[in-house]
């Protein structure tokens, strides 16, 4: 098992839903596509995520490539939720039932037992039972947090700018800009290095 | 509907194992002879970070697998009960760009890590190229109903420069504090000959790196 990959965690969460619940919950996911990010703006302020997805499984669609395979014969249709976040379980899941409850109660309204998000106890709960362990997982930047890769674009930006000034100017001008960069910049400034040990999903541990 | 977001793609696959299991197998452990513990002991072993087989392929921002035994849920009596027949690999992966470059790119870069792992996969033995690799790979995905991304839409080769700068040059300004214009200026004027912003190549970091580099910065002040 390996939920972790430096600074990332990678969740999954399988959950069923009727079939022609599933069709309904497509179409609000197009929506919030279509007119992104007005239904999802708490999603934006989540900055500890790298990348989030949702994907509906028709249960008529589970992948059939061979005669030799069974096909499958299920009552469920079912939606695979896939997160790759910074910091612990806990922090995540708390992050995400305070920050977006209403648009969590919207992807998962239709789901067999969703609880909803508030009260915590049992959107926790939830989550857990339903959540399945990553056997491999990769990041490109295990050093590195969401934010850092955000900002690091931004600083990076901000000093090819710089660069291509510092030798039009004098030496007290550039000193000035100088100052004036780690000024703007100074919330993407920071040295990264390998995260704290998180905690594992306590109760699957346990 | 929502494969893509601005460049990024969402790769979301389930691939199905053979039921089953091996009289012998290569893996040495008749207690995992069945397919399906086989792959998953495949892929518990895999080596991870810089020597993950996803760090050899191109633009891949984050990369999973894991088994998908059966479906489950909070049972009750209203509630009927599910179970798959088979059980799935699934594969998803986070990377910049399109997917058939990628999964060519993925193929030619990973081969030998992707025959092992998907070798006991339904279809997967009538993959012998790229070309088929694709064409299994697409069999087996799923569209992502809604992909959200949460990072920047550069490629992975540009964050990996910027991470890279970002670091140095937060140990640059620390190093430099108090100097006077001329030399600040000097000072910086090496450090960018050091950092190369515009060669996204080299000096970075690379996919998957778990420790710090020595920064130019810190080479040039000890100079």
């Amino acid at each position: 098992m390996s939920n972790f990959a430096g600074k990332a965690y990678g969740m999954n969460v399988i959950t069923p839903l009727r079939w022609w619940t599933a069709i309904w919950q497509q179409i609000i996911f197009w929506v919030v596509v279509k007119t992104f990010p007005y239904f999802v703006k708490g999603l934006l302020t989540l900055s500890l995520i790298h990348y989030a997805r949702w994907t509906i499984i028709n249960r008529w669609s589970f992948p059939h490539l061979d005669k030799s395979q069974p096909k499958e014969k299920l009552h469920y249709s079912y939606m695979l939720f896939e997160s790759n976040f910074n910091g612990s379980w806990d922090q995540y899941i708390d992050s995400f039932s305070f920050a977006i409850p209403s648009g969590l109660d919207m992807f998962w309204r239709w789901n067999i037992r969703y609880p909803k998000s508030i009260p915590l106890h049992d959107f926790y709960n939830y989550i857990r039972f339903n959540q399945v362990e990553t056997n491999h997982y990769y990041n490109a930047y295990p050093l590195a947090a969401s934010n850092d890769v955000k900002s690091a674009q931004t600083l990076f930006e901000g000093l090819t700018e710089l660069a291509q000034q510092v030798d039009e100017l004098t030496d007290d001008d550039f000193l000035a800009r100088y100052n004036n960069f780690l000024a703007d910049h100074q919330e993407s400034l920071g040295s990264m290095d390998v995260g704290p040990v998180m905690t594992l999903n306590p109760a699957k541990e346990a | 509907m929502a494969n893509t977001f601005g460049e990024s793609y969402g790769l979301t696959c389930l691939c199905p194992i053979k039921n089953g299991q091996c009289e012998t197998n290569d893996d040495d452990n008749f207690d995992l002879a069945s397919y399906d513990k086989i792959t998953r002991r495949r892929l518990q072993t895999l080596p991870l970070n810089e020597q993950s087989p996803f760090a050899k392929v191109p633009d891949t921002y984050f990369a999973r697998l894991f088994i998908l035994n059966d479906v489950f849920f909070e049972q009750g009596n209203e509630v009927k009960r599910d179970h798959l027949k088979s059980k799935y690999l699934v594969f998803t992966s986070n990377f910049h760009g399109e997917l058939e470059p990628y999964l060519e790119g993925m193929w030619h870069n990973a081969e030998s890590e992707i025959r092992n792992i998907w070798q006991y996969a339904v279809g997967f033995e009538r993959v012998n190229d790229a070309a088929s690799f694709i064409e299994y790979i697409k069999k087996c995905q799923l569209t992502t109903t809604l992909f959200f991304n949460g990072s920047t839409d550069k490629s992975l080769k540009q964050q990996l420069k910027s991470l890279y700068v970002k670091q140095v040059f937060s140990e640059f300004m620390l190093l430099n504090q108090g100097k006077n214009a001329a030399d600040l200026k000097a000072a910086f004027k090496e450090f960018l000959q050091d950092v190369e912003l515009d060669n996204p190549d080299s000096p970075s970091w690379v996919p998957g790196q778990t420790q710090l580099s020595p920064s130019p910065a810190n080479t040039s002040e000890n100079a």
